[in-house]
């Protein structure tokens, strides 16, 4: 990689076009999106951590709960074969809208925050 | 060839020629290299969605899960659940942070995000592979189909043949011609045609007084029997046992003839049984339909699960699609609309697979089952065949044709977006960065185009190459195993690529390369020693037998890539100088927030010219 990397140890700090970019009138600063990343990242891996319990589950209680697996509840449809055929899906539907939705809301905050942190740095500095 | 097949031949034929005037007719609005790889970016949620699917739902699904629920019950049923739930780690970890990224190719991604040449070709290697292992098995269901469908070869070739190469002839044309918008239109089409037919087989196994709960009671009441075609070496092998079994399963008069194979004395050949099935979970309890443990026991089924649902997120021509949404928005909502068309497909082949049980068995008792197909003991010898086959038990001629067209459309998008990946991963990652960087627009198009002849012309070698290797023999259900084999490969070369990539700044270029290796090649190491050991080209004891054994290698591949990137980054410690840029450039919204400003993040048609 040769010229194109640097060590860990001394983040990129310096110059303007590391720490900020900038579309239009629009600026991104690295502490702005450090709290998006870290937002969307609780995000994620909150709804994350739900879908592999869930979908880990199923082959746990597979292997280990027998009322689980082999007792029929609605004709021959035991617990287990009901969730994997049907219910599995209501819960992967739910589970992608309600986190399409909060990490729409979630875009908008940071958003706002991010265009209302950039004003106000223009104000201070017109003022100033 | 009978009536009933002339039907369904148009029918197929019908479906080629709506495909090739849409690709003609996109042609017009295919100007620019964005325009033939992202279809200009401008593709909204429900068609990106339709598109998706239309990519995603390959022969696997629309004959394979039906045909492994026929055969497997509940294990079978897993298949569709893990193809499904795969989309859940592409919202919740890749599709939003891909499309922020804004490139062109995975291979784009991996070059921005570590910033050296040397991960972009690795990554370019590892997506044709990716690609060709899944091409393979929808080259070798052209065949079958054909072979189903047609029954005979054209010019002198023979039926499989006949269809791998009009099939290859047919992609080739379509995607060189209309590109990534000629194929998302194709997309669109081919997933609400195969969905249509799925509805309709369902619709009529209702009317015809199908009862869910009641069916698979029925199918549950005794123990699970298998169709199989063995050798006689095979039956009579282990004192006999496995004519034991059948004798104790089939009807007299069908055991017959299979005695009286084993009586002629040849070795070599070959004869159908039925076997009742063994619970590989559940060693001392019988295998009912409804229970798992038909296909896998307790390590394969977790094996399985993580190998479906990581894998869908390795593969490389859905991912190229998430580059398609005008926003990160837009990416998180196409992935949901995925989830809700995929998931009503994959609740309604299962029952598919449970209507063939009860009504293949009174079709053949009453001497109505088509003749088409083989059957023992009341039940399909291939149970791959099991749509078509109950198509034409429920809805006769037109119904067959339905289907039919179906599975070709299923074929037809997926290898449409096969193509464009491994021709993006050439025309645009290699050629346009590495060949000829100061190419004109109309230069870079037609290497994108060339790109796809080629790939087609090796896709239709691979596809060939299946019977001359044996592979069909060595694996009864190959379409569906092959598929695995591309998730597998998939979720080992990518996935912890991408999470690192996207979740983790300390990753390093060494750390991903490390981790795509690891993760890539072990997958591809242990499929080989797989097929190997399949094959009987080595045993089944020692390490090698072992890793041979393993059906899904994502257990192991998986976390082993994800700790090679982890501990080499470590060690390593070179992040890339502008770090902090590329990390704005994957969480950062000031672009959407100015494209927002200016009106660019609205969908456009995939009609407008440039």
């Amino acid at each position: 990689m040769g010229d194109t990397t640097m060590q860990a140890a001394a983040p990129a700090r310096g110059g303007g076009s590391q720490t900020e970019t900038q579309h239009g009138t629009h600026i991104d600063t690295i502490e702005n999106v450090d709290i998006v990343f870290r937002a969307q990242r609780r995000l994620s891996f909150s709804y994350g951590a739900v879908f592999f319990a869930v979908t880990l589950a199923i082959p746990a209680s597979s292997v280990w709960w027998k009322s689980w697996y082999a007792t029929p509840i609605w004709g021959g449809f035991t617990a287990n074969y009901l969730f994997v055929s049907l219910f599995y899906y209501v819960f992967l539907w739910t589970m992608a809208w309600t986190y399409s939705k909060q990490a729409d809301k979630l875009d908008e905050t940071l958003m706002h925050m991010a265009d209302a942190a950039v004003a106000s740095a223009d104000t201070i500095g017109e003022e100033g | 060839m009978g009536s009933l097949n002339t039907i369904a031949i148009v029918l197929v034929v019908g479906l080629i020629l709506f495909t090739i005037g849409l690709s003609i007719f996109s042609r017009r609005f295919t100007r620019t290299t964005a325009d033939f790889y992202l279809a200009g970016r401008k593709v909204g949620s429900f068609s990106n969605a339709s598109a998706i699917s239309g990519d995603y739902l390959s022969a696997a699904s629309f004959l394979g899960v039906a045909g492994a629920v026929y055969a497997s019950g509940l294990d079978g049923v897993w298949y569709a659940a893990g193809f499904a739930g795969g989309f859940m780690v592409v919202v919740l970890f890749i599709a939003s942070a891909l499309r922020r990224f804004g490139e062109y190719t995975v291979a784009d991604f991996a070059f921005g995000r570590f910033g050296s040449h040397r991960i972009r070709l690795v990554t370019v290697v590892m997506v044709l592979i990716t690609s060709m292992f899944y091409m393979a098995p929808q080259m070798y269901g052209a065949g079958t189909t054909w072979k189903i469908l047609v029954g005979r070869g054209i010019f002198g070739m023979d039926p499989y043949t006949s269809g791998v190469v009009v099939v290859a002839a047919i992609m080739m044309f379509y995607v060189a011609v209309g590109g990534m918008k000629g194929t998302t239109l194709n997309q669109i089409f081919q997933f609400w045609w195969l969905n249509f037919a799925i509805i309709m087989l369902v619709f009529f196994a209702f009317g015809n007084g199908f009862s869910y709960p009641a069916e698979l009671e029925a199918a549950s009441e005794s123990t699970l029997v298998n169709t199989k075609v063995v050798t006689v070496e095979q039956l009579t092998a282990d004192d006999g046992a496995m004519l034991a079994n059948a004798k104790s399963v089939m009807t007299a008069e069908e055991f017959a003839a299979v005695q009286a194979a084993v009586d002629a004395g040849d070795a070599e050949a070959k004869v159908p049984v039925a076997l009742s099935a063994v619970n590989k979970l559940h060693e001392t309890r019988d295998m009912l339909f409804n229970e798992p443990g038909h296909r896998y026991n307790g390590f394969d089924q977790f094996s399985m699960v993580l190998a479906l649902v990581l894998g869908t997120a390795g593969l490389p021509h859905i991912l190229n699609r998430y580059y398609t949404n005008p926003s990160g928005a837009a990416a998180r909502r196409s992935t949901f609309w995925v989830l809700v068309f995929i998931g009503v497909f994959y609740i309604l082949a299962p029952i598919v697979g449970l209507a063939g049980i009860g009504m293949i068995r009174d079709a053949v008792a009453g001497g109505t089952a088509p003749a088409t197909a083989d059957y023992v003991n009341g039940m399909l010898v291939k149970p791959d065949a099991i749509m078509p086959t109950i198509a034409q038990i429920l809805g006769g001629e037109w119904l067959m044709g339905v289907v039919s067209a179906g599975a070709f459309a299923a074929m037809f998008s997926t290898i449409g977006g096969l193509l464009i990946a491994s021709a993006s991963a050439v025309g645009h990652d290699v050629y346009e960065k590495y060949v000829n960087p100061n190419a004109s627009e109309k230069q870079r198009v037609f290497v994108g185009k060339t790109s796809v002849v080629i790939f087609a012309l090796i896709a239709m070698g691979i596809g060939l190459g299946i019977p001359a290797s044996g592979l069909d023999q060595a694996y009864p259900a190959l379409i569906a195993m092959m598929v695995t084999w591309a998730f597998a490969v998939g979720a080992g070369a990518f996935v912890p690529m991408l999470l690192t990539g996207i979740w983790w700044k300390g990753t390093t270029e060494r750390g991903a390369i490390s981790g795509m290796i690891v993760g890539g090649g072990g997958s591809i190491f242990i499929i080989v020693l797989n097929i190997l050991a399949q094959l009987g080209v080595i045993g089944k004891t020692g390490l090698f037998g072992f890793l041979g054994g393993l059906t899904f290698p994502t257990l192991f591949t998986f976390p082993l890539a994800l700790a090679t990137i982890i501990i080499v980054s470590k060690m390593d410690g070179q992040l890339p100088k502008n770090v902090d840029e590329i990390w704005m450039r994957i969480h950062g919204t000031a672009h959407e927030r100015h494209e927002r400003e200016l009106g660019l993040d609205k969908v456009g048609t995939l009609f407008a010219k440039h």
